[in-house]
């Protein structure tokens, strides 16, 4: 048997997720009866029995979803550390590319959560209005979701089984470092452009979203969360390290950097998929004004002063850039 | 009467500010457009791959500026360097036989590729399959394989090199160079 099975983390870990999938499969058979039977302007028995029903639904559904952001954290707390007991790695960057489900995994755990925080708006805003008005909206989204926690729990599996502790994987250095003379950087930037990208992005992001430039927000958010991400892996990362040449997105995740990369990433994508959600949300109902620009912008704004305050104390202490 | 003007400064103020936002936010979009088209412009990273070369024939390759595709080094001379061109028309570049030998053997267009080695005895490029290959010679990563057009003693065909290189039985396995070469 795989030893990686034996880990009290993934032990713990895959437990909870079945355990919240069970939950799921539950209020997903009762969702598609209540799609199909609902009907609100109806006063019969059958219609107060599926409304009893719905609000339980919601229940289950609100408590599985909060618990899966705590999962998602707990995910990579626990592929950061088993890291110990896969030769080769030095992080969680080695463990996440020891098989092909990894990354994908990693990719689909963002994609809930991104999802999750649509469906909290459309929650919100349908428990807001006497006559559930976006019961419909929310359950399609529901239904959608669960087929993604149905892939994402067979990917959960897949990838903690298919782990091999005999089978050398590569270490973060590997992974990011730089090909001898290649540019890993998109568009061709170097660190100086990037940096100015990053800052404008941030710009443009604060000042649509409060205008309520709503599509030119979307673009500009996800835009910035693509450029933010090489910007903390090849500039303000190497700051966190205190070391030029470690590049990676995981090792800030552990102790010795104070658990740090928590922060930094949990500020950017709980910053990005707030706003992404709130400004969809309030498209798809047809709300005109949004409803956590502040804390969109705190978020974000938290992510660039953390990163840059690494930069600025290094200089500080220093006297020099890295 | 001064809490009046106070007012109405800031009242003026904050319109004209609301006129200037939208003008702001078009200023970064243009300065944003103007970094990513000046970096996409000036985009002069070495090449690890080419593209469009469906006649599968060997191409010119800027030395210092082109990677391995298999050890990521760049590639510094052409001799004993290697090109891999598909019917799809790509074309990979690599340093030393052995990179070649280690890259292509999962690849689907192992056998339908054409190989094309840079030699050492007559400086020109040929089908890296008819190359006869010496064992103990100076190569990029070591290998000792180098590639000839005309055989000479001890060296060993294309195949035969191959099958060394996926045993590990390099110049750079210490019991085969200590076997090669002695101590």
């Amino acid at each position: 048997m795989n030893e990686i099975l034996f880990s009290n983390q993934v032990i713990i870990y895959l437990l909870s997720e079945a355990t919240l999938f069970f939950l799921l499969f539950i209020a997903f058979i009762i969702s598609v009866k209540i799609l199909i039977k609902w009907d609100f302007n109806s006063f019969s028995p059958t219609q107060f029995k599926l409304e009893k029903q719905a609000y339980l639904v919601s229940t289950i559904t609100l408590f599985v979803f909060l618990i899966k952001f705590i999962l998602l954290i707990y995910f990579v707390f626990t592929v950061d550390s088993i890291s110990v007991l896969v030769p080769g790695a030095m992080c969680g960057a080695g463990v996440i590319t020891a098989n092909e489900y990894g990354t994908v995994l990693l990719g689909l755990k963002f994609l809930l959560l991104a999802l999750l925080i649509f469906w909290f708006y459309l929650q919100f805003y349908d428990t807001h209005t006497k006559e559930h008005l976006y019961f419909k909206h929310k359950s399609w989204v529901f239904l959608a979701i669960f087929v993604f926690v149905v892939l994402e729990l067979f990917l959960d599996f897949q990838y903690f089984l298919n782990i091999d502790t005999h089978q050398p994987v590569s270490c973060c250095s590997a992974l990011f470092g730089q090909l001898e003379g290649a540019n890993p950087l998109p568009f061709g930037l170097n660190i100086p452009l990037l940096l100015t990208l990053f800052y404008l992005l941030y710009i443009l992001v604060i000042l649509t979203l409060n205008l309520n430039y709503k599509v030119v927000y979307i673009v500009s958010n996800l835009l910035f969360l693509y450029i933010a991400y090489y910007a903390v892996v090849y500039f303000f990362g190497t700051y966190i390290y205190q070391l030029p040449t470690h590049k990676c997105p995981f090792c800030m995740l552990q102790p010795d950097y104070f658990y740090i990369g928590y922060f930094v990433w949990g500020f950017l994508f709980i910053g990005t998929f707030i706003g992404i959600g709130d400004v969809l949300s309030s498209l798809v109902i047809g709300i005109p004004n949004l409803k956590y620009q502040k804390i969109t912008s705190y978020f974000l704004s938290l992510f660039v002063l953390l990163c840059t305050s690494y930069v600025a104390v290094y200089w500080l202490k220093n006297g020099v850039l890295l | 009467m001064h809490l009046l003007c106070g007012c109405l400064l800031a009242k003026k103020w904050s319109i004209i500010v609301k006129k200037l936002l939208p003008l702001l936010i078009i200023f970064v979009i243009l300065g944003i457009s103007a970094v990513i088209f000046i970096s996409m412009a000036k985009n002069d990273q070495p090449m690890t791959i080419a593209k469009g070369n469906k006649e599968m024939k060997v191409l010119d390759f800027k030395l210092n500026f082109t990677n391995d595709s298999h050890c990521k080094m760049l590639i510094h001379e052409k001799r004993n360097a290697l090109e891999v061109a598909t019917p799809s028309g790509k074309t990979w570049f690599f340093d030393d036989p052995a990179c070649m030998v280690e890259w292509i053997q999962d690849k689907s267009f192992k056998d339908s590729s054409k190989i094309w080695v840079y030699t050492l005895d007559t400086k020109r490029w040929i089908d890296a399959k008819k190359a006869w290959y010496g064992v103990t010679n100076k190569t990029a990563m070591h290998s000792g394989f180098g590639a000839r057009e005309h055989k000479i003693e001890k060296s060993i065909d294309f195949n035969e090199m191959s099958l060394r290189v996926l045993r590990g039985e390099t110049l750079d396995n210490p019991k085969i160079r200590k076997k090669l070469l002695g101590d």
